[in-house]
C-alpha cells in the first residue's frame, strides 16, 4: 500500500513536470501516449498491479488509482484547451456531463402498493393488524360462516397442512382474532399473504397479498361502506373513476357487494379488452355488512353493534393501475422489472 | 348455469331487451354473459352463488326476473292421464335413514314409449349443452333445469319387488354407475336399494342396471330430497359430481318434491305413457316454516336509507316469502322451502337492498369515534429496515412461502419443514424454512439474464415444527453477489464483498438502535466452514452472516461468491433496544492520533477492540479502523492496521503530554495482551 501511494505521488510530480513542457498538439499527444497508453502508460500499468494486491487492501488501492486517472485525463483536457487552434475556448469544466447517484435499492411494487393502500386508511383512522399465515379451520372458515361441508369453500381452495391446520385463504381470520380481543370501535385493516390451490394463469397465483378491512361500531351503515370505499378508489385511481356496486354473496357478509370500477384501459368500447372484457368495468374489491352470526361467533352484540368489511387483491389492483399483464412477474424478481418501482 | 332466454319466457313474460335485462340482472347479484343465440333463443352463462340453489333452475331464476320487473309468474298446467291403480298397489317406498333423506316422492309410468324426444324437449335439452338421449332422459333432465329439483328415473322392471329402500350402503357393496364405472361403497354412503341391492347412489348418480332402454316399459320417477352434507361428503369421496349432486349439495327445494315428480310423469304421460294413481310421498318430519322477524328501523339502521314499507311487502312477496304484519314496522316473515339461504333478519334485509338498489343507498363517510390506540412498532421498525436497506443499495424482492424439499433439504437449516397435504405440485410441496434459497434463485435468474450483481433483500415469515406445534417466524433475507450498482463515469464498479453485507447489517441494527450488537466466528450449514459469523443481540443468537458454501451457491451463480445473512426479527423484536438519549455536543476540543500497529494475523480486529475495553483508559473516547494492509512491505504472516483514536476531556482542552501518557499505556496494553507491535504514529489532528 505505501509502495503504491509512493508510485502514484512520483507519477504525479512527473506528470506535473511533463505537462509545463506541452506546447502544440504532438507534445500533448506523446504526454497522453506516456501516461494513458493501451500497453505501457503509467496508469494502465498501476491498474495492472492492482490484480496483485491483497483482497482487503483492494478497495483503497483501487481508488487510489482512479483518482490518480482522474487527475491525469484533467490535466490533459486542460492542455488541450491551450493547444487547440481551432478558436473554441475551453472549458474548465463539462457540466454537461451526467450527474453523480447514490444508488438506493427499489422497493417491490407490492409492498409499494400496500403501502399506498395502508396510508389512505391509516388516514381515515384505520389501524394496521396482522396474523398467521398458517390457521386453524375454525378462524379461516367456521367463525366466517363457512359450515363444514359447506359448497362455499370451494371458492376459496384450501392448501392444508393437516386436517384443522391450513394455509389461510384470506385475511379475513384476522377479524376473528381481533374481534376476540378487542371491544367496538374497531376500525382496522388487515394487509398479508394468502394461499390459495390454484393452478398459475396470468392472474392466479397460488400465493398473493391481500388487504381486509373492518369496521365495528354502533350504528355503522352501508352506507358508510359505499362513501368509504368510494373515497378509498378515488384516493387511489383519482377523482373521475366512476364506481359501482352490486349484489354479491360472501358466507361472512350480509348484504354482500362486490365493487366494479370503470374500466381505465378501453373505457368499455373494446370487446376484446384483456382487462374488462367490454363490459367497461372491472371488478376490484367485495365487501359487505358483517353477517351477524360472525358478530355473535365473537361475542359482540349484533343488535347493539353492526358493521362493515371489505378485501381486495393488492396484486390484481396492482396489475390494473400499472397496467402490467401478468400476476407472476411479481415474484419472478426480475430486477429489470423491480427497478422499475424505484429511484432508477 | 346455462339460462335459456326462450325457457325463461316458459315462466314470466319477459319483453325488454336483452342488454338491459343482462344490465338490470347485474344490479340485483345475477351476472350473465350470452354465450350463444340459436334459432331466435339466447343461451346465457349465469354466475351462481352457493348460498342460492334455487337459482340454479329456470324458474328460480325467473321468480328473480319477476320481482325485478313487477311481474308475475305464469301459471302452467301439468296434466297426468292415470291408470286406475294406485302408486302403493304397485311399489313401494320405506326410508331407513331419516336424516339423509328428509322426503321420497315418487310414482309409476306405464308403457312408455322410450324413444326420442319431440323438438321442443330436445331444443331444450340442447340449450343447456347436452346431447338428448332419449324421452324418458330427457324429460328428468328437463325438470332439473327447469326448476333445479333432480329427478331419477328407474326401469321399474329392474326393481327387485318393487321395493324402493332409502338406506346406507353396507359393508362391501359396489355399484356399477350408468357410465359404467364400478363404484366402491362406504357404510356412510346413502343409496336407493330395492330388496336385494343398491340401485343408485342416491342423488349423486344412477345404477347401470337399473337404467333406462330401448326395452323399459315401465319407469319410476324419483323426486326426494337428500341431505346436502351426505351428498357432499359422498360425491367428494368419489371423485364425482353430476348435475344433480352440485343441486343437493347446495339444499333442494324440500317442499317442491312431489310436483316435481308429478312435472316429470305429465310429460311422459304426454308422450303415451299412464301414470300411476297418487303419488307415493314418505316424509317422516315435514318441514317447520322458518319465520324471521323483519323492522322497517333494522332496514334504515343497517342500509343507511328508509325503504318504504310498501316496498318491502311488495318485493319479498313477489320472491315467495309470506309477510304479515305485527306491529308497526316489523313483519312475520316466512321463508319459502326453496329459500335454504334465508334464516336472519340480515338476510331479509339483504333481498330488499338488492331489489332497492344498491346504486340508491346513498354514500356516507364512515364516522371516527375513537381512534385504535395501540402501537403497531412491527411496522414502525419494517418501516425502518427497508428504508435502511434500500438505502444501502439492496434492492427488495417477495419469494414464494413454498419450497423444493430437495433445495431445503441442501441448504441444510435443520430444521423440521411443514409439508403441505395437497400441493400444488411436488417442488412446492414444503413451506420454507430459510429465506435462502429464495434469494438464491433470485440471484440466478438475474445473473442468468445478462446482470453483472445481485443485491438483495426479502422480508416474509419462516415456517417449522417443533415437536407437534408449528413455528412461524419473521425473517430478514440478504443476499450479495456480483459488482456492486451505482457506478458511473467517474468510478469503476466495485465487485461485493463480506463487508457490504455486513454494514447493511450493522447500518439497519443501528436504524433500529438494537445496539450495541455483537458478531462471533460461528460456522453454519449455509456457509463455508471458517466464513460465518453469529449475529448476536443482548447474548441471543439472532442471526447469522456469511460467504455461502461454494456447493450451495454454485448452481445459481457459478464461481461468484455469494455473501448471505438471515435474521430472525420475530426473536429480535422481543428483545428491548435502549432508549435513546443524546449526548451533549463537546465543549472542548479533542486531540485525534492515528496509529499504525503490526500484528499476527491470527488476531482478530474484534479482539484490539475488546483489549481497549478492557484497557478502558481514560480520555479515550473512541476509535476506528482507518487502513489495514498487508504485503511485501511487510513480513508475510503481520497484517498493519491503521487505527485513529480520539481523545478529549470533558472539561478542559488536553494537553499533548496527558495524550502521549495514555497513548503509550495504549501501545503497552496491546503489546503485552495481543503481542502488537506499534509501526508508526502520532499524527495530531484537533478535532
Ligand atoms: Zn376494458
Amino acid at each position: 500500500m505505501a509502495d503504491l501511494k509512493d508510485r502514484i505521488e512520483g507519477l504525479r510530480k512527473a506528470f506535473e513536470a511533463e505537462a509545463l513542457k506541452v506546447g502544440d498538439a504532438k507534445s500533448l499527444e506523446e504526454l497522453r501516449t506516456a501516461f494513458l497508453g493501451r500497453k505501457k502508460g503509467h496508469v494502465t500499468l498501476l491498474f495492472e498491479d492492482l490484480k496483485t494486491v491483497p483482497a482487503e487492501d483492494k478497495r483503497e488501492a483501487g481508488r487510489q488509482v482512479n483518482a490518480f486517472k482522474t487527475f491525469v485525463q484533467d490535466g490533459l483536457l486542460a492542455l488541450e484547451g491551450k493547444v487547440r487552434s481551432d478558436g473554441r475556448p475551453a472549458r474548465a469544466m463539462d457540466l454537461t456531463l451526467p450527474g453523480r447517484k447514490k444508488y438506493v435499492g427499489a422497493p417491490h411494487p407490492l409492498v409499494l402498493f400496500q403501502q399506498e393502500i395502508e396510508n389512505i386508511f391509516l388516514g381515515m383512522g384505520f389501524a394496521i393488524e396482522e396474523g398467521p399465515e398458517i390457521e386453524t379451520d375454525y378462524y379461516n372458515f367456521e367463525a366466517l360462516n363457512f359450515p363444514p361441508h359447506h359448497p362455499a369453500r370451494d371458492s376459496w381452495d384450501t392448501l392444508y397442512i393437516k386436517d384443522d391446520l391450513l394455509l389461510r385463504t384470506h385475511t379475513s381470520p384476522v377479524q376473528i382474532r381481533v374481534m376476540e380481543k378487542k371491544k367496538p370501535p374497531i376500525r382496522i385493516i388487515i394487509p398479508g399473504r394468502v394461499f390459495r390451490r390454484e393452478t398459475p394463469d396470468p392472474t392466479h397465483l397460488p400465493m398473493f397479498m391481500q388487504v381486509e378491512g373492518l369496521v365495528v361500531d354502533e350504528g355503522a351503515t352501508f352506507a358508510h361502506l359505499k362513501g368509504t370505499l368510494e373515497y378509498f378508489i378515488r384516493a387511489l385511481f383519482g377523482e373521475k373513476i366512476k364506481v359501482r356496486f352490486r349484489p354479491s354473496f360472501f358466507p361472512f357478509t350480509e348484504p354482500s357487494a362486490e365493487v366494479d370500477i370503470e374500466c381505465i384501459v378501453c373505457d368499455g368500447k373494446d370487446p376484446s379488452c384483456r382487462v374488462c372484457g367490454g363490459t367497461g368495468w372491472k371488478e376490484i374489491l367485495g365487501s359487505g355488512m358483517v353477517n351477524p352470526q360472525v358478530l355473535k361467533n365473537v361475542n359482540i352484540d349484533p343488535e347493539k353493534y353492526s358493521g362493515w368489511a371489505f378485501g381486495l387483491g393488492i396484486d390484481r389492483t396492482a396489475m390494473f393501475a400499472y397496467g402490467i399483464t401478468e400476476m407472476r412477474h411479481f415474484y419472478e424478481n426480475d430486477l429489470r422489472f423491480l427497478r422499475q418501482f424505484g429511484a432508477k | 348455469m346455462k339460462i335459456s332466454l326462450d325457457w325463461i319466457r316458459e315462466f314470466v313474460t319477459v319483453d325488454i331487451p336483452r342488454q338491459e335485462l343482462l344490465d338490470r340482472l347485474t344490479m340485483i347479484g345475477l351476472v350473465a354473459d350470452t354465450v350463444e343465440e340459436r334459432d331466435g333463443d339466447a343461451v346465457l352463462d349465469l354466475e351462481t352463488y352457493a348460498n342460492r340453489p334455487d337459482t340454479l333452475g329456470h324458474l328460480g331464476v325467473a321468480r328473480e326476473i319477476g320481482a325485478m320487473l313487477g311481474l308475475s309468474l305464469n301459471e302452467k298446467n301439468w296434466p297426468l292421464a292415470e291408470l286406475p291403480q294406485a302408486t302403493t298397489e304397485i311399489a313401494e317406498v320405506q326410508i331407513l335413514s331419516e336424516s339423509l333423506c328428509p322426503r321420497y316422492c315418487g310414482l309409476v309410468v306405464r308403457d312408455v314409449p322410450v324413444g326420442p324426444s319431440p323438438d321442443w324437449l330436445e331444443r331444450r335439452i340442447e340449450a343447456m349443452g347436452l346431447r338428448p338421449i332419449n324421452n324418458v332422459v330427457d324429460v328428468s333432465n328437463y325438470v332439473l333445469f327447469a326448476t333445479a329439483q333432480p329427478i331419477h328415473t328407474f326401469d321399474f322392471g329392474k326393481i327387485g319387488g318393487g321395493r324402493i329402500v332409502v338406506r346406507k350402503a353396507k359393508r362391501g357393496e359396489t355399484l356399477k354407475d350408468l357410465d359404467g364405472r364400478t363404484l366402491e361403497l362406504t357404510t356412510d354412503m346413502l343409496v336407493i336399494a330395492d330388496e336385494s341391492r343398491p340401485v343408485a347412489l342416491a342423488g349423486v348418480i344412477g345404477g347401470e342396471a337399473s337404467g333406462i332402454t330401448g326395452a323399459t316399459r315401465d319407469v319410476f320417477i324419483e323426486s326426494a330430497n337428500f341431505d346436502p352434507v351426505g351428498i357432499r361428503k359422498t360425491a367428494k369421496k368419489l371423485g364425482l359430481s353430476t348435475d344433480a349432486s352440485y343441486r343437493f349439495e347446495r339444499g333442494a327445494d324440500v317442499g317442491f318434491a312431489p310436483q316435481a315428480a308429478l312435472m316429470a310423469a305429465s310429460l311422459l304421460t304426454q308422450m303415451g305413457g299412464q301414470a300411476s294413481r297418487g303419488l307415493i310421498d314418505v316424509y317422516p318430519k315435514p318441514h317447520q316454516p322458518k319465520f324471521v322477524r323483519l323492522r322497517l328501523r333494522r332496514i334504515a339502521e343497517l342500509l343507511g336509507v328508509d325503504v318504504p314499507e310498501s316496498f318491502v311487502v311488495e318485493v319479498l312477496g313477489r320472491l315467495g316469502f309470506r309477510v304479515e304484519g305485527t306491529h308497526k314496522g316489523v313483519w312475520r316473515v316466512e321463508a319459502p322451502t326453496f329459500r335454504v339461504d334465508v334464516g336472519l333478519e340480515a338476510d331479509l334485509i339483504e333481498e330488499v337492498a338488492r331489489f332497492y338498489g344498491y346504486d340508491r343507498i346513498p354514500s356516507e363517510f364512515s364516522p371516527v369515534r375513537s381512534f385504535d390506540l395501540s402501537v403497531n412498532r412491527k411496522r414502525e421498525r419494517l418501516g425502518k429496515i427497508r428504508q435502511t436497506l434500500l438505502g444501502q443499495g439492496f434492492d427488495e424482492v417477495i419469494n414464494w412461502s413454498f419450497a423444493d424439499p430437495e433445495k431445503e433439504a441442501a441448504a441444510g437449516s435443520g430444521l423440521r419443514p411443514v409439508d403441505i397435504q395437497n400441493p400444488i405440485s411436488s417442488r412446492a410441496s414444503v413451506l420454507r424454512t430459510t429465506l435462502l434459497p429464495g434469494l438464491l434463485e433470485n440471484a440466478a435468474w438475474n445473473l442468468n439474464r445478462g446482470l453483472e450483481g445481485v443485491h438483495v433483500f426479502e422480508l416474509g415469515d419462516v415456517f417449522y415444527w417443533e415437536g407437534d406445534k408449528h413455528r412461524e417466524e419473521l425473517h430478514l433475507g440478504l443476499l450479495t453477489t456480483g459488482l456492486l450498482p451505482g457506478a458511473g463515469w467517474t468510478s469503476a464498479p466495485a465487485e461485493t464483498d463480506f463487508y457490504v453485507l455486513k454494514g447493511a447489517i450493522e447500518a439497519l441494527m443501528e436504524a433500529l438502535r438494537f445496539e450495541p450488537v455483537a458478531f462471533e466466528d460461528r460456522d453454519h450449514p449455509h456457509f463455508e466452514p471458517g466464513q460465518a459469523l453469529a449475529l448476536l443481540y443482548k447474548g441471543l443468537a439472532v442471526g447469522c452472516l456469511g460467504a455461502l458454501r461454494k456447493s450451495l451457491a454454485a448452481a445459481s451463480a457459478g464461481d461468484r461468491t455469494v455473501f448471505a445473512a438471515e435474521v430472525d426479527l420475530t426473536s429480535l423484536f422481543e428483545k428491548t433496544p435502549r432508549i435513546f438519549q443524546y449526548a451533549p455536543v463537546p465543549k472542548f476540543p479533542g486531540v485525534s492520533r492515528d496509529l499504525s500497529f503490526l500484528l499476527d494475523r491470527g488476531i482478530a480486529y474484534q479482539e484490539v477492540g475488546q483489549a481497549l475495553a478492557k484497557l478502558n483508559p481514560s480520555l479515550l473516547e473512541g476509535f476506528e479502523l482507518r487502513d489495514r494492509f498487508s504485503g511485501p512491505s511487510i513480513p508475510a504472516a503481520k497484517v498493519s492496521l491503521t487505527v485513529r483514536f480520539r481523545f478529549r476531556h470533558p472539561q478542559r482542552t488536553l494537553v499533548a503530554e496527558e495524550v502521549d501518557r495514555v497513548e503509550q499505556d495504549i501501545v503497552g496494553h496491546l503489546r503485552s495482551t495481543l503481542n502488537i507491535q506499534l509501526r508508526e504514529g502520532k499524527i495530531d489532528n484537533r478535532t
